[in-house]
């Protein structure tokens, strides 16, 4: 039952990858079903940009699944959720009146809540999954508003009429849509200050429905973002673009700076989520720029950029959940501090995990390295914009990017250090084993399409480009470099991740060769490893998460405000011996204490005050009601 | 972060220039010489501790300051002796420490050479026969140069560990 549900889904992947690489190159489908649902009907269209969506989450959907076949399944609930989660995920691209969007994009959010709530009896869950739905649903709240008054505007709900339509619109008219629209869907795609309920809801769900949500979900935001600002609304003005910019900038940092001080690994990754949706919108916003200023070419590339990264976020992230998931499996827990020496124990699964985090900490010639360079590449080019005021909005997003990009290395270090390297710290660590075969060829085939996005950006920036092309509007660039080197912006730069990667692969294989050549010596001699000359080592004297991370968290003393706990219990005699000692030294977040919090205290007490109105007494509804006549007839 | 910056603009510079000429001069071109020969222009020392008084760090430690600046002769202090062509030790060996030294010297890489540092290390220095050490760096390990002193002053560490280099040859 298991498998026949996972492998349904599998299924259905391989064919949303294939309808969805149709549309990519030009294919065109479209299905009415006017009789199905009111107010316009069921109604999909295959276009370039959704077909790219579409195959982006069959590209996920297909490992997912089948690591979903070795993972423990879940009870009868989970595995419908999950079915219908995809389904509508897959049909949110193709959507393309108000109605339909609607529908697959609420099934969607729905069938993810009873995913994230799949652990009914953890109080951490119950929470994750109400922040959850409070914060989709305010999303969707905002995306309802934003649709209906274009529609009413427009006079249409289907998106085709927009398109034509909302050019025309009064500048005020088009920049309500845009916030509403905006809004709704950054909300989706965690950006900050939006993101609250990314770092809850991720661990909750299980980790195939992880990856999904990180490596997909997260994306229908980003889609339709790109639709909504690019492709309904039409080219608008600049402070549209430097917003999206300036949200992606601090998306970015904030995200990254986060996932440096969490240990808990799947929390971890949800805030690396947030920093790469960040690294998503500032390609997306350049381009937004780009495209007002008039230059097609930088407008063109920022979008591809953006594309992919949506790609390789989607490949890596989902890699590094699914290798997640393999650790939590063998341990049973998700804290980094009771993991380590798990690369003994699980050599596939580390090997996996050390790919995707190589990938995300953008180093070559994986294919984190090649998104982020085509991303710093677009921004470099603002000088090419005669205006003094938007360079340095480019500029904060350059060095925002280049901060997000070190911090992310180091973050990285420290979640496969110290899960997966020296002694293991725990009983359950030591125990640990490898995870079933099922799950260990998901992850290695999404390892090995980073590797294949990183070494062959020569054949998919093309492939973006001319869906980037399409959503702008403008004819492809008829030449991106050769087989062997990307070239873009004219000779504005060039990169060849496949050359570095031989280069790379040869310096392995130098010192094999060159030293025997040169006859340098072979003797070896064998002694234990290092540990700095103590007789007996302990996992006790190892390097902790914590420790790792103490030095970022004393810098940004000032976004992290941390608040620091020592509790010391001496022995009774002296105080020279000591029984016990506790040392927390947790973040506080500041959208929780300075956003969230006074917003809800707000909501709190309004709804106090407005609770006097309803006193239970029928009679003084009776009066509400006489009122209520009264004021109709004085309006009417 | 800003506290730091704020000390850091408000603080300035604050070491002396070295006189032009001194002896650390003309000693440290010589060593400089001898590295580049010998080490291809890098020699790198881990510094044992085997239960020294902390004179002789303080005289080490000194070395690497900005005032005499060892490292633009080339010679750098590592933090494991698995990157050392040298141990550098002080002090009377320990008890405690002696099981400790004896698994650093084996955990160095082949060439090397051991300098033991100040009258401690050279045979125990005033410690000597206490019942807490062992006696000098050679009761433990082999030894190819000593420097004596108490402590020895930045020149003699630096004419001392071109001794122990010429020796080698």
């Amino acid at each position: 039952m298991d498998r026949l549900a996972y492998g349904l889904a599998a299924l259905a992947g391989i064919g949303a990858t294939a309808l969805g690489g149709y549309g990519m190159f030009g294919g065109v489908w479209t299905l009415r079903l006017a009789w199905l649902v009111p107010l316009g009907g069921l109604e999909l269209t295959l276009d370039p940009l959704g077909g790219f969506f579409l195959a982006l989450i069959g590209f996920t959907l297909v490992p997912a699944s089948i690591y979903a076949m070795g993972s423990s399944g879940g009870e009868r609930r989970d595995r419908f959720a999950y079915l219908v989660f995809v389904l509508s995920m897959c049909l949110v691209p193709l959507a393309s009146n108000t109605m339909t969007f609607a529908i697959t994009w609420e099934l969607m959010s729905l069938a993810s809540y009873f995913l994230v709530l799949h652990d009914r009896e953890s109080k951490e869950s119950i929470h994750a999954g109400w922040v959850y739905a409070v914060m989709t649903h305010a999303g969707l709240a905002c995306l309802l508003a934003g649709m209906l008054l274009l529609g009413a505007w427009t006079g249409s709900p289907r998106f085709e009429d927009w398109r034509a339509a909302a050019p025309a619109l009064s500048g005020t008219a088009r920049d309500v849509a845009f916030v509403l629209l905006v809004l709704g869907f950054a909300g989706k795609a965690g950006v900050i200050p939006l993101h609250v309920w990314l770092p809850l809801a991720h661990p909750a769900a299980p980790s195939h429905v992880s990856a999904l949500m990180s490596g997909v979900m997260i994306k229908m935001g980003v889609y339709g973002i790109l639709r909504a600002s690019l492709d309904w609304l039409g080219a608008g003005p600049a402070w549209w673009g430097v917003a999206v910019l300036l949200a992606g900038a601090a998306s970015s940092v904030i995200g990254v700076l986060y996932a440096l001080v969490d240990h808990d690994l799947k929390r971890l990754l949800a805030f690396h989520s947030i920093e790469n949706i960040g690294i998503i919108l500032l390609g997306i916003g350049s381009a937004m720029l780009y495209q007002q200023a008039g230059l097609e070419a930088l407008a063109l590339l920022g979008l591809a950029a953006a594309l992919y990264h949506t790609v390789n976020h989607a490949a890596f992230k989902a890699l590094l959940f699914l290798g997640a998931g393999a650790v939590v499996h063998a341990t049973g827990t998700r804290n980094m501090e009771e993991m380590g020496g798990l690369i003994k124990r699980m050599p596939w699964t580390a090997v996996c995990f050390l790919v995707g985090s190589a990938a995300i900490a953008a180093l070559p010639p994986l294919n984190g390295f090649v998104s982020e360079w085509l991303t710093f590449l677009v921004l470099f080019q603002n000088t090419r914009l005669d205006a003094p005021g938007l360079s340095l909005v480019f500029t904060l997003g350059i060095a925002s990017l280049a901060l997000t990009s070190g911090l992310a290395m180091a973050c990285f270090v420290k979640a496969f250090g110290i899960t997966f390297l020296a002694l293991p710290r725990s009983d359950a660590a030591a125990r640990a084993h490898e995870v079933p075969p099922t799950m260990r060829v998901a992850m290695a085939a999404l390892a090995a399409s980073c590797v294949a996005l990183g070494v062959g950006p020569t054949l998919v920036v093309p492939a973006l480009g001319s869906i980037a092309a399409s959503v702008l509007g403008v004819t492809p660039p008829a030449t991106v470099g050769d087989w062997l080197t990307l070239r873009v912006s004219g000779t504005f730069a060039s990169l060849s991740t496949l050359a570095i990667a031989i280069a790379l692969g040869l310096a392995l294989l130098l010192p094999l060769v060159a030293l025997p050549l040169v006859g340098a010596s072979r003797r070896t001699r064998g002694y234990e490893t290092w540990g700095c000359g103590r007789i007996v080592q302990t996992a006790r004297m190892e390097y902790t998460a914590t420790a790792f991370a103490n030095p970022f968290k004393r810098v940004f003393d000032f976004f992290y405000r941390p608040a620091k706990r020592l509790d010391i219990e001496f022995h009774p005699e002296s105080r020279f011996f000591v029984e016990r000692i506790e040392y927390e030294n947790p973040a506080r977040s500041i959208f929780d204490d300075w956003l969230y919090r006074p917003a809800l205290d707000l909501l709190r007490a309004g709804a106090r005050a407005a609770r006097t109105l309803q006193s239970g007494s029928a009679n003084l509804y009776l009066a509400y009601i006489l009122a209520a006549l009264l004021l109709m007839l004085v309006l009417a | 972060m800003f506290r730091q910056l704020r000390t850091a603009l408000h603080a300035g510079i604050v070491t002396e220039p070295v006189a032009r000429g001194a002896e650390i001069e003309r000693i440290g071109e010589r060593l400089a010489g001898e590295i580049a020969r010998l080490f291809a222009r890098s020699l790198a020392i881990r510094q044992v501790d085997a239960g020294s008084c902390n004179g002789c760090e303080l005289e080490i430690a000194g070395l690497t300051g900005p005032h005499y600046d060892l490292e633009r002769f080339g010679v750098h202090f590592v933090a494991s002796p698995r990157h050392a062509d040298c141990l550098l030790v002080t002090g009377p060996v320990t008890r405690n420490m002696a099981e400790a030294l004896r698994r650093t010297w084996e955990a160095t890489p082949d060439p090397k050479f051991v300098i033991a540092v100040g009258d401690c290390g050279r045979d125990g220095g005033i410690f000597r026969g206490s019942y807490a050490v062992v006696g000098g760096v050679a009761d433990v390990v082999p030894v190819d140069a000593v420097i004596s002193g108490c402590p020895p002053s930045p020149a003699a560490l630096l004419a001392g560990i071109l001794e122990a280099i010429g020796r080698r040859r």
